[in-house]
């Protein structure tokens, strides 16, 4: 139940990133450099750097909560909402995943005209590895395209 | 032995990191001062001259060399209404001058209405957010939304500005702008400078201003009676000493008998009738806000509608020319009891008339050149004494409100066909 | 000596967007990019309140939330540990935040239209800078690397 045109956007050049909370309802965030949509389009996988895991992970295993918000340059953007499943160590076959959307998202950043010496540390600058691979279920989906219909449910 | 080898070290580290701060505030000073006492030359500069053009030169020029500020520019309010208008600007590719801004409008407008400064880093991220949203609102359905297009004078690709509004007391003479194309290009400490440089240049520009104006109204003064100066200073009307074209109700007028009468008597008695006529007619030309656009001893050359518009010029012209004929009618008593024997001839006339300054450098006048001057100047040389004569044109107009006779058809020099003509006798009684 | 230091200013200009992550009574998390979270002084920021939202809704429930906001130049970025306070309809903040709204949407046609309805003003926590997280400028030559 997650869109076409959402598992498109996952996929880069979206910038992303994800949200959890404690329990004490104080939330936490992290960059998220690349994603997976699996095939049952319902499950994903997200990758996040290793320096940012610690907090995040103990969170998910208080109470398993993650929001995923995903932004293309042009503010179109969405929100998934969903129960955590699992983590594990980035592979090989991650990392690769995560350079084919680090040079997706540079390009789209070049194409809308931001000069390179912006764009290239912005969307290269950031330790992606080591890292972990956080995979969650998909419960909601939100339109967060800035304006009057953001938060508008999808599924 | 190790311990104290450590602590040595450790503050060695600590001296040179101290050592790093102190210079950087020695920096930090030393740029505040410099700053400062240039900004104390600037307004010494602006402040000691008049010239409004050479005030914002300085300003501009100033704040480029000294300060770093390459891109600038000063708005001017509009006299009367609620806008501005670039009157300087340094390091643009093309010139801006003359670019009007409206209140509410950009940066600048918005500053100029709230009379507040801004300070903006991020033009380029907050309009594309700014468009994804209105996107968002007409695919929703929005109405009103305005078109984008209407241009403002700035950088081509701005993405920093930083608006001061030039105030004196609280009165809004206009805003100093500085823009960069780089984000983030401004801090508070620039806005601290610029708020310095904008009060000196604010009391500055409007006291050159001022100036201005008086110098406009002791021109304007030499051409037109003192209200109609003020009137046109006020009203920010175009410079009427600029050539232009205007319609107007032109009214000749003079006294039949007067060239005999001159050859025959003394001068000083010709000079004390003409004073006394003078009086009268310049007296009630003032009254009917009329201008005088010359007078050769008995004639007299007077229109409606310029330089100030009214909206009924040959109803002005009409009881003008009444009350004049009355009022030498009055005066011709007296004369006729000295044995002189003058009476007013008048001609009226309306149409297009090509109007500004003419002559030579130490002698202008205000003139106005047409067929309709020669128009009325020829009725008028038809008119018997207490005629009022008027074209067919201009009894349409006031048909309402006067009683004519007409007066048939006449050939007059200069014009090829005979021309209607028509004599006033009064007002209708219902006027 | 509040907790953000001149160093964090120009990751408050609005020249990157920010992400906020509020949270539900309910646990659930909610995370939104924002376009500017606004410097007021050295222990509050502010953030515009321009259509109701869920995250407004949030705060409104359970005032913490996280702001994480990047400098365009070193392109370091900041968590900020926040906590929702009370919110504007005038004053000094408003007037500051007003003003650029109003400006940029005359410059898109939406004079009247998009306004700020509120300034809602939040108290700082806590500020932690992140340091682990940037791969140096001289090493990003291409595509990957590593930190």
């Amino acid at each position: 139940m997650i869109s076409d045109r959402v598992v498109e956007a996952i996929h880069g050049p979206a910038v992303m990133f994800a949200g959890t909370r404690n329990e004490r309802l104080y939330p936490a965030q992290t960059f998220v450099i690349g994603a997976i949509a699996h095939s049952d389009h319902e499950t994903i996988t997200f990758f996040i750097p290793e320096s940012r895991s610690e907090r995040i992970l103990s969170d998910l295993n208080n109470n398993g909560r993650v929001a995923l918000a995903v932004s293309l340059i042009t503010h179109e953007a969405y929100q998934l909402k969903g129960v955590y499943l699992s983590s594990r160590p980035t592979d090989a076959k991650d990392q690769a995943v995560q350079e084919v959307y680090r040079s997706k998202l540079l390009s789209a950043f070049l194409r809308a005209s931001y000069p390179e010496q912006i764009a290239k540390p912005l969307v290269l600058g950031f330790a992606y590895q080591p890292g972990i691979a956080i995979t969650f279920r998909a419960e909601e989906i939100f339109l967060q395209t800035p304006g009057p219909e953001a938060g508008k449910k999808m599924n | 032995m190790a311990e104290e080898k450590n602590t040595a070290v450790e503050v060695k580290q600590q001296i040179a990191e101290n050592q790093q701060i102190i210079d950087q505030l020695n920096r930090q000073l030393a740029r505040k001062n410099n700053e400062v006492r240039i900004i104390q030359q600037i307004s010494s500069e602006i402040t000691s001259t008049l010239d409004l053009d050479r005030i914002l030169e300085t300003i501009l020029n100033a704040m480029d060399r000294v300060l770093g500020f390459q891109h600038a520019m000063i708005l001017l309010k509009d006299k009367s209404a609620d806008k501005l208008t670039v009157a300087a600007g340094r390091g643009y590719e093309h010139t801006t001058i003359g670019a009007e801004v409206a209140f509410g409008h950009g940066v600048v407008g918005v500053v100029a209405e709230r009379k507040k400064m801004m300070r903006i880093g991020n033009i380029g991220a907050s309009v594309r957010y700014l468009m994804a949203v209105r996107a968002n609102l007409q695919e929703v359905g929005q109405q009103d939304l305005s078109n984008t297009t209407a241009k403002l004078p700035s950088l081509p690709n701005i993405q920093s500005q930083l608006a001061m509004p030039l105030l004196v007391k609280d009165r809004l003479i206009g805003v100093l702008v500085v823009e960069s194309a780089k984000p983030n290009a401004f801090d508070e400490l620039d806005e601290i400078l610029l708020t310095i440089v904008a009060n000196q240049a604010a009391t500055a520009i409007d006291n050159a201003r001022m100036y201005q104006m008086v110098e406009q109204l002791s021109r304007l003064k030499r051409f037109f009676s003192p209200q109609l100066a003020e009137l046109i200073l006020i009203g920010g009307t175009e410079d009427p000493l600029k050539t232009h074209r205007r319609e107007v109700t032109v009214v000749f007028l003079d006294l039949r008998g007067f060239t005999m009468f001159a050859e025959q008597v003394e001068p000083e008695e010709v000079m004390g009738v003409l004073r006394d006529y003078h009086a009268e007619m310049g007296r009630l030309i003032l009254e009917h806000e009329g201008t005088l656009e010359r007078f050769t001893g008995d004639g007299m050359m007077i229109f409606f509608n310029d330089p100030v518009v009214v909206p009924n010029p040959a109803e002005r012209a009409l009881r003008m020319a009444l009350a004049m004929r009355e009022r030498v009618q009055e005066l011709s008593k007296k004369w006729r009891k000295r044995g002189y024997d003058l009476a007013l001839g008048i001609g009226i006339a309306q149409g297009y008339a090509t109007i500004g300054a003419i002559g030579f450098e130490g002698r202008w006048d205000y003139g106005a050149i047409g067929t309709v001057t020669n128009l009325a100047a020829r009725l008028c040389g038809e008119a018997k004494g207490e005629q009022i004569l008027v074209s067919l044109r201009v009894a349409g107009e006031v048909e309402d409100l006067i009683e004519v006779e007409e007066v048939g058809l006449l050939t007059l020099k200069g014009f090829h066909k005979s021309i209607p003509a028509f004599n006033v006798l009064g007002m209708k009684s219902n006027a | 000596m509040g907790i953000l230091s001149d160093e964090i200013k120009p990751a408050m200009q609005g020249v990157i967007p920010s992400h906020l992550v509020t949270c539900a009574l309910d646990g659930t998390p909610n995370a939104t990019v924002v376009s500017q979270v606004y410097y007021v002084d050295s222990n509050h920021v502010a953030l515009s309140y321009q259509f109701f939202s869920k995250t407004i809704k949030n705060i409104r429930e359970n005032p913490r939330a996280l702001a994480s906001v990047i400098n365009p130049e070193t392109f370091e970025s900041w968590d900020l540990e926040i906590e929702y306070d009370h919110s504007e309809t005038s004053g000094p903040v408003f007037d500051i935040m007003d003003m650029q709204i109003e400006a940029i949407a005359s410059m898109t046609g939406m004079k009247g239209i998009f306004k700020l309805r509120a300034a809602d003003i939040y108290r700082v926590i806590s500020a932690t800078k992140n340091v682990d997280e940037r791969i140096p400028l001289s090493e990003i030559g291409s595509v990957s690397g590593t930190a």
